[in-house]
């Protein structure tokens, strides 16, 4: 494995995963500067190299640092290679800031991985990311998003399908209360036979929040036995909650199976009331529902114990507890 | 007034939703060991009547007053009540994806005893006491790890609300309509859970359309409601009468 950093974590203990997964590496990137290594942060992986261990890249402001910031990070999975990667990013500046990132992944030949995304910042930071992802012959990926915590979190995903065979599962969670932004917008391009997308992205919107979600597919005309799914469901907990949501096909095989389907609802009073009569508090009832509906995303997390960290995670900023706490060592994943 | 012996009381119970009266004065007594049933018609008011003692809040009391073991139960919220010993058995329940049956129990059984100021109850004691009480409706483990309800059958969800009675073991507990939709064999298991929970403490009132339950569950007492109140009261030999008569002679008699 070609990567262009060396890491030793003897600084950081300031944010450092308490407990890191079992089997995993973890890199940092403070204040846009890869730790131990160049900026920007590149990983390339050979031809049928597996990589054993995940790697964390932990992205962190530091309490200081106010400006703008803006990164890129390429990754390149050679032919039959198969890797997993989280990225985190975090804060430690209450401040207002802006983030820009760029991260470019392409798949090889049979090439197979997974990207969890966390973001996880607070009210007055504004991150956005933008992805392009290419696909070659058979390569199969999948990217999960966790959008707890910013002011404004924006992903723009770009994702082209370049030859037969491939198939890309994009899955997204976000959460929003007081008056945050989040904004998803994704464009796949079916511009061969053969390929296959998934998306599933949905939120629960609290306080003020405003989620928009636009999500675009393009058949191209001789990408036949296309397969292309979107979902987009919105959970709004507030009056005063906002979702806009905005599917678009665009289909020029005929013989292509496609479907999207987009929902902007509030949590159902009946199973609430059946909860209630067994016992069961309302607020308490409200957070079941809720994990109920957050979890249909989360179990496309393969890493069990990375899927019961999201859910605790998820649980806690559905319980308000996690804004309130500024100084712990985040236990994020 | 003695109300000692009084599990529930029911007095001049009027109640609308949207401002319809749908029940327009209902009176019942029902004391520790007893078992009511209540029939009557579609229409007449029977789960109406059970939604408002289990505290559905879309339904509005506009006279009258309900008594809990000699408490105003009707300013008690739908999880209190469940707390304070009052079931509820749905006529459909309701599916809830995403939780599993295991751990809605769980938690409920958990409010409960917090209530109660127990301690929770370790995984291992929960799964004993858990593989004991579905045996009493006869269902198997797979049920537990499913979303509440979620592509159960109209039988299985009927066992699995017997099921969470069982584990919760009400003082009172209300069932609406448990029949509804049963087979022979699912009423004969279902009624087998029903009565095996029976205790000379406390007191079941079903709802039924059909005199068919009341052959596996023996009531002391059945009453007839029509337009919202209670029309007849007598023993159990009136299921029979009705069974052969319908209700016609009752409404007609009023």
């Amino acid at each position: 494995m070609k990567q262009n950093y060396i890491y030793a974590p003897a600084l950081t203990s300031e944010f450092r995963c308490k407990v890191p997964l079992k089997e995993t590496r973890q890199l940092f990137i403070v204040n846009g500067k890869v730790q131990g290594g160049k900026t920007p942060f590149s990983l390339r992986l050979e031809e049928g190299e597996v990589m054993k261990e995940m790697l964390q890249i932990i992205s962190v402001r530091h309490k200081s640092y106010k400006e703008h910031l803006s990164t890129q990070q390429d990754f390149n999975f050679g032919k039959g290679s198969a890797g997993r990667i989280i990225q985190c990013s975090h804060t430690f500046s209450p401040d207002k800031f802006r983030t820009t990132e760029k991260v470019t992944i392409t798949l090889e030949r049979d090439a197979s991985a997974e990207f969890y995304i966390m973001q996880n910042e607070h009210n007055n930071a504004e991150h956005s990311t933008s992805y392009e992802v290419n696909l070659e012959m058979g390569a199969s990926l999948k990217m999960v998003f966790l959008s707890l915590h910013g002011g404004v979190i924006r992903n723009d995903i770009l994702l082209n399908f370049n030859e037969k065979h491939a198939e890309c599962d994009l899955a997204g969670l976000y959460l929003t209360d007081s008056k945050q932004l989040m904004d998803n917008n994704i464009h796949v391009n079916h511009l061969v036979p053969d390929c296959t997308s998934k998306q599933l992205f949905k939120g629960i919107l609290d306080d003020e929040g405003v989620a928009r979600f636009y999500g675009r597919i393009n058949v191209a005309p001789d990408a036949q036995k296309t397969e292309a799914y979107q979902a987009n469901h919105n959970l709004l907990i507030s009056d005063m909650a906002k979702a806009y949501t905005s599917p678009q096909l665009e289909i020029y095989a005929d013989d292509v199976k496609c479907s999207h389907g987009a929902t902007i609802g509030r949590l159902n009073e009946d199973e609430l009331f059946y909860m209630r009569t067994r016992g069961i508090p309302a607020a308490e009832a409200r957070i079941l529902q809720q994990k109920a509906f957050a979890y249909e995303v989360l179990e496309k997390i393969s890493n069990m114990e990375l899927r019961e960290r999201m859910l605790s995670l998820v649980e806690r900023r559905l319980r308000g507890e996690f804004s309130h706490c500024s100084t712990c060592i985040r236990n994020c994943c | 007034m003695n109300n000692d012996n009084i599990m529930l009381k029911i007095k001049g119970l009027k109640v609308s939703v949207d401002d319809r009266e749908i029940l327009t004065g209902v009176n019942l007594e029902v004391r520790p060991g007893e078992v009511h049933a209540i029939m009557g018609p579609n229409g007449s008011g029977k789960s109406t009547l059970s939604a408002v003692l289990a505290g559905k809040e879309k339904y509005k009391v506009t006279e009258g007053e309900v008594l809990y073991e000699g408490e105003d139960l009707l300013k008690l919220s739908p999880e209190e009540r469940s707390w304070a010993g009052i079931f509820l058995g749905f006529q459909y329940p309701i599916e809830i994806p995403g939780v599993t049956n295991v751990n809605f129990i769980k938690t409920a059984v958990n409010e409960h005893r917090k209530r109660k100021e127990l301690p929770e109850l370790s995984a291992a004691q929960f799964l004993k006491l858990m593989r004991e009480r579905m045996a009493y409706v006869d269902m198997d483990s797979s049920f537990t790890s499913r979303g509440v309800n979620v592509g159960f059958s109209g039988g299985e969800k009927k066992r699995n609300e017997i099921f969470h009675m069982a584990m919760l073991e009400p003082k009172l507990a209300i069932l609406d309509e448990t029949d509804s939709g049963l087979d022979v064999d699912a009423l004969r298991i279902v009624a087998g859970g029903i009565n095996r929970l029976k205790t000379p403490q406390n007191a079941t009132i079903v709802i039924t359309h059909y005199q068919r339950l009341l052959d596996y569950i023996v009531p002391d007492y059945i009453h007839v409601i029509y337009k919202g109140r209670i029309i007849k009261s007598a023993g159990r030999e009136l299921a029979q009468e009705i069974e052969e008569k319908g209700y016609d002679w009752l409404i007609n008699g009023q």
